[in-house]
């Protein structure tokens, strides 16, 4: 007979998620759902209308975290609906920016994400925050690489959280060869610390994926092998970047994606049966509580090719690197393993850059409503704005973000993992939820209506 | 001394520079200081009023080297709006130490941007060095345009320097043909904003200089923060600034003191005419020294 546990909120990442599982007598999931409870946002409800350089500062605004990620790919989708060509420089500088926010939201996570990790070859969990060795240096490599990650944004994007410095058409300014230099050195400073910070987090993941029990709300719980596998397929529209309709070769294929209500995907109304007060932090629901994971999740489904796949790093490494790797273990190590390549993109591009060169295009059309989407890899995975620009004004916008797309990958990743343990697949997935909030329509008996009504 | 503001050391000085001099309002402290700052390394910019698109009409302009501080030397009676080149001087330009010149009511918004860091995000800790100018009003372009050209009857073009001194605005053209007026023709053109200011020494400076109370050709420094002081002593030490005893200099500190005197409490008095309930719609400003 198998019950229903309710772990909500969910902690340790970004916004308001719940998991509803399924579990066996055994406390196996057998059903996972993993949804968002973030209240909506609007974004691409407010876009429509404003003028083509409103709605990238505004889309942005949906997040602090990857806000980057979000201003480029709002800001490419106009581009790529009215057709503006930026000059090479301004492209390398988003390339700088890119990368800055990669390095920031990657050493982030790494502290999101230890505390449920042991020290290597003992039963203690880490805990970053203790002053002791030797996690404390640790501590202050990922302060000292967020650092570092946020101030190239703040030079190159003019602000370090919402940039503004990236247009349509390219960029504001160029930097002033002073500028480049702060970049260089900085970057080089962050090549041994990100060396270091992925040697030590790969070594952790690494034992976690090796011990036979965690544990959780006091007693030992045994890790699975196979903790967090999925048979889903992985989307990367690039390695490093991204890539728009503008492309030779887009990246990415908008007659593949198809997005559906939370309604055909989640379990329908259930009762939880299953409570754990020692669940941290404050115990799970209380049992004979009401779940409707159908009605409460406020984000759509999207699907590539019919089915949900998974996006962020192991998605890029798959697709871009043959890496092999699954579980959640294997997403973690993939993540730690594009600290160097953002570090070396970084330089590179600081070097390529000519801060005499203009960065923004002589022209700008001012569209005719054609459809024109952007792909921006963020951190996360891959975050594809759509737009349709008409005469200055945005008349259509979409945000596809990657957590949107994670949700029911992940959801199927639970399955066969202990309920305890789901929230480390969770995390391993570096869930950034509140972008990943659309919005759906009810009728007077809170029926679900539509959801593709109001995109 | 009420109005003078809290100070350290009080100097007649003039620049140890010959260039400088050549071109400076009157002692060129501000271009010597920026100047020695940016050799060593105190600041490695600084926010100062360039030349603009129009005859002394300034714009902010960000100096890295000495010979782009250079291209600012000299007053401009007119609206300079370098805090809004501070966040910027953080970011495409990659300064971590800043130097930034400004009237009172400037540096007041540099002080208050450090308390209150509102869109100033790491901005407040890269303010290295701020350096006011005594102010007793400025006029806005379109004013300042007028009284040259109007009531000066020179070609804005053809001045070579302009000069507030003596209760008169003197206009230099290369011809040697001078003009002056007297100030009380100049007080339409005034911008209204100055009006409530209550600060004619710039007190929250590290350091603040302006031409009253020295002789013609020196400047009046108040030395005000252990920043101020250390930079401005270094500056002496290296023979960038020339710097003696204010002690029997006339007309000296007592004409400072009429003179942030009479525009302070004038000033005050249009405070409480506006405070005063005919007009209800004016809010009166608070003292921020109070």
């Amino acid at each position: 007979m198998s019950k229903v546990v309710e772990i909500s909120p969910t902690t340790r990442h970004e916004g308001h998620s719940k998991l509803v599982l399924k579990v066996n007598d055994e406390g196996i999931i057998e059903r996972g759902d993993w949804l968002s409870i973030t209240p909506v946002r609007g974004v691409e409800k407010l876009a429509i209308g404003k003028t083509y350089e409103q709605v990238p500062k505004i889309a942005s605004r949906v997040c602090g975290i990857c806000p980057i990620a979000h201003t480029l790919a709002a800001t490419e989708a106009m581009e790529a609906s009215m057709g503006v060509e930026i000059p090479d420089d301004a492209y390398l500088l988003r390339v700088i920016l890119q990368c800055a926010n990669r390095l920031h939201s990657h050493a982030l996570h790494d502290i999101l994400a230890l505390p449920d990790m042991y020290i290597p070859g003992t039963d203690t969990k880490i805990n970053p925050f203790t002053p002791e060795e030797p996690v404390r240096s640790v501590a202050k490599r990922i302060q000292t690489l967020r650092m570092i990650g946020q101030t190239i944004g703040e030079i190159v994007g003019g602000e370090a959280v919402h940039p503004s410095n990236p247009r349509v058409g390219g960029m504001y300014k160029n930097i002033t060869p002073r500028a480049r230099a702060k970049v260089y050195d900085l970057a080089k400073q962050a090549i041994p610390l990100a060396r270091e910070q992925m040697e030590f987090m790969i070594a952790v993941f690494e034992n976690y994926g090796k011990r036979d029990w965690a544990e959780m709300c006091g007693r030992e719980v045994a890790i699975p092998k196979d903790l967090g596998y999925h048979q889903q397929g992985y989307m990367a529209a690039d390695p490093l970047y991204g890539s728009t309709s503008l492309d030779a070769n887009p990246g990415w294929d908008p007659a593949r994606w198809l997005e559906v209500r939370p309604w055909d995907w989640y379990m329908g109304e259930e009762e939880i049966t299953l409570e754990d007060p020692a669940y941290p932090v404050g115990g799970t629901t209380k049992a004979g509580t009401k779940a409707w994971p159908q009605m409460q999740a406020c984000t759509g489904v999207p699907l590539y090719d019919g089915q949900p796949v998974e996006v962020g790093p192991r998605a890029r490494m798959s697709i871009f690197k043959n890496y092999d790797r699954k579980g959640a273990i294997g997403l973690n190590i993939a993540r730690e393993m594009e600290y160097m390549d953002s570090v070396y993109k970084m330089i590179e591009a600081a070097d390529a850059v000519n801060t005499s060169a203009p960065v923004c295009a002589d022209v700008i059309p001012q569209g005719d409503g054609e459809i024109g989407w952007a792909a921006n890899e963020a951190p996360r995975g891959c975050d594809v704005h759509l737009a349709k620009v008409r005469n200055g004004k945005v008349e259509w916008f979409s945000m596809l973000v990657p957590t949107t797309w994670n949700f029911p990958t992940c959801s199927r990743a639970l399955t066969g993992a202990p309920w305890e343990l789901a929230e480390v697949i969770v995390r391993a997935y570096d869930p950034c939820v509140s972008c990943a909030t659309h919005m759906i329509v009810l009728d007077e008996n809170n029926k679900l209506v539509a959801q593709k009504l109001l995109e | 001394m009420e109005y003078l503001g809290q100070y350290k050391a009080v100097y007649k000085a003039k620049s140890g520079c010959e260039d400088i001099l050549a071109k400076a309002q009157d002692g060129g402290i501000v271009t010597s200081m920026f100047a020695y700052a940016l050799e060593t390394g105190i600041i490695d910019g600084a926010i100062v009023a360039g030349p603009g698109s129009e005859p002394y009409k300034p714009e902010p302009m960000i100096a890295t080297t000495v010979e782009e501080l250079f291209a600012s030397r000299g007053t401009k009676y007119s609206i300079s709006p370098n805090i809004s080149l501070i966040k910027e001087a953080t970011r495409s330009y990659g300064l971590d130490k800043i130097g930034i010149v400004g009237t009172p009511c400037q540096i007041q918004a540099v002080r208050k941007g450090q308390l209150y860091p509102i869109g100033l995000r790491d901005v407040p800790d890269k303010i290295a060095l701020a350096l006011g100018i005594f102010c007793m009003e400025n006029f806005p372009y379109q004013g300042l345009f007028q009284m040259v050209e109007d009531h000066c009857a020179t070609k804005i073009d053809n001045v070579t320097k302009m000069d507030i001194g003596k209760g008169k605005f003197s206009v230099y053209t290369e011809r040697g043909v001078n003009s002056q007026i007297p100030l009380k023709v100049t007080h339409k053109y005034e911008q209204p904003g100055c009006h409530v200011c209550l600060d004619y020494v710039a007190n929250m400076a590290d350091i603040s200089t302006g031409s009253v109370g020295t002789p013609d050709g020196w400047s009046t420094v108040f030395v005000r923060s252990a920043a101020g002081e250390a930079a401005f002593n270094k500056a002496v030490e290296a023979g960038w600034i020339v710097a003696e005893s204010m002690d029997g200099v006339k007309p000296g500190l007592e004409l400072v003191e009429k003179l942030a005197t009479e525009k302070i409490t004038k000033n005050q008095k249009y405070l409480e005419h506006r405070a005063h309930k005919e007009h209800a719609a004016l809010k009166p400003l608070r003292n921020p020294y109070i």
